[in-house]
C-alpha cells in the first residue's frame, strides 16, 4: 500500500528553529549564525567586536567539533557563552542550539552570536532560528572558494573577508573574490578586515551594530 | 557530508508515521532531493542503508528522485533549467536578477508500506 508521507526531510530541525526563533523574539535578541572554514579567524573577529565600545551587550555560543579554547577566549572578553562539542558532528543543528539557551541570560542581552562549526558545506543547511548569516573567509584560503562553496555564500548576509593584511604576500586575486561572490549573491555585503591591524573592523562592526539596534 | 543525519531523519520521520498509523513494515520510500541541496545521492543510500537495520525501515529500500536546479529570471521573465548546481546569470540574457525556484528541495514524498 502507498502512503503518503510529504514532509520536509528537516522539518524536525525546522521545528525546533522556529521555536528557537520564537524564543529569540520574545527576548528581543538579534542573532548572527557565524560560519566559516576551519582558521578563517570567526573567533578572532567576535573577540575584536566584543572588545569594541559597541554598548551592545553580547551572548556567545561557541561550536565546536571538541574542545573549550574558543569559550575560553570568549570569556575572557567578559561575554556570556557556553561552549557546545558536537563530538564529530560538522554542523550546529537547532535542537544543540535549543539545549543550551537555558544556559544564557537571553533577557540581558542584545546580540546572540553562534559560532558555527569550522566548515564551508553543512553549517549553511541547517537552520539554527537565527536573524542573520555571516560568513569570514581568509583571503589566504584562496580566490576560489566563492564558486567552490556556492551554498554559504548565497545563504549570508555578509562576507567578512579577514587577513586583508596578507594580501602582499599572497597571490590571491581579491577582485575575483568579490566578483564571484557578488555574482552568487548580489545583495552580500563585504567587508574587507584585519584583526591584526585594525583594519576594516571599524567599519564591520558599525554595521554589526546598526543591524542588531534596528530590530530593538 | 551530513548524509547520515539526514538519512536518519529520513528514517525519524517514516517510523513516527508508520507507528501513528499502525502500520509494521515500510517496502519503499521516495524522496525527491534537489540537486543544489548539497545532498549526495549515492552517500545518502549508503548511510540510509547503514542505519536502517533494527529500524521499521530495516527492509526499506530508498528511491531518490533528484530534481535539476531551475529559476525565473527577473529582467528577461525567462524561465530557465540548468544543468550545473548553480546559477550565476540567466542563460538566456546573462542578468544577475533572478529567482531560483527548485533545486533545493529535501522533501519525502512517499512510501509503500504493509
Amino acid at each position: 500500500m502507498k502512503v503518503k508521507v510529504v514532509t520536509k526531510i528537516l522539518e524536525a530541525n525546522e521545528r525546533i528553529a522556529n521555536e528557537n526563533r520564537r524564543i529569540f523574539d520574545n527576548a528581543g535578541l538579534y542573532v548572527i549564525n557565524l560560519m566559516s572554514g576551519p582558521g578563517a579567524g570567526k573567533t578572532s573577529v567576535l573577540e575584536k567586536s566584543l572588545d569594541a565600545s559597541t554598548g551592545l551587550r553580547i551572548g556567545v555560543i561557541e561550536g565546536d567539533i571538541a574542545g573549550s579554547d574558543d569559550a575560553e577566549r570568549i570569556s575572557r572578553c567578559g561575554a556570556p557563552v557556553v561552549q557546545i562539542n558536537t563530538g564529530g558532528a560538522c554542523h550546529l543543528d537547532a535542537n544543540m542550539i535549543y539545549e543550551v539557551l537555558g544556559d544564557l541570560p537571553l533577557q540581558d542581552l542584545d546580540l546572540l552570536v553562534i559560532e558555527n562549526v569550522g566548515n564551508l558545506v553543512c553549517p549553511a543547511e541547517f537552520n539554527l532560528g537565527k536573524n542573520m548569516k555571516v560568513m569570514v573567509v581568509s583571503i589566504a584560503e584562496g580566490h576560489d572558494k566563492p564558486l567552490k562553496y556556492p551554498l554559504m555564500f548565497q545563504e549570508s548576509s555578509a562576507l567578512i573577508l579577514n587577513k586583508i593584511d596578507l594580501a602582499p604576500y599572497l597571490d590571491v586575486e581579491l577582485e575575483k573574490i568579490r566578483r564571484d561572490a557578488s555574482l552568487l549573491n548580489p545583495k552580500l555585503k563585504i567587508f574587507e578586515v584585519s584583526c591584526r591591524t585594525g583594519q576594516g573592523l571599524p567599519e564591520w562592526i558599525a554595521w554589526l551594530k546598526e543591524q542588531t539596534l534596528k530590530l530593538s | 557530508m551530513h548524509e547520515l543525519s539526514i538519512a536518519q531523519n529520513i528514517i525519524d520521520a517514516i517510523s513516527e508515521q508508520c507507528r501513528k498509523s499502525g502500520y509494521s513494515r515500510i517496502e519503499s520510500v521516495n524522496i525527491r532531493i534537489g540537486r543544489a541541496s548539497g545532498i549526495m545521492s549515492d552517500a545518502l543510500l549508503f548511510a540510509f542503508d547503514a542505519i536502517k537495520s533494527e529500524s521499521i525501515a530495516e527492509g526499506a529500500v530508498l528511491h531518490i528522485e533528484e530534481v535539476p536546479v531551475s529559476g525565473r529570471c527577473s529582467e528577461c521573465k525567462s524561465d530557465f533549467i540548468v544543468q550545473e548546481v548553480y546559477i550565476l546569470s540567466c542563460p538566456h540574457c546573462g542578468g544577475s536578477s533572478f529567482r531560483i525556484v527548485a533545486g533545493r528541495e529535501m522533501d519525502i514524498i512517499d512510501m509503500e508500506v504493509s
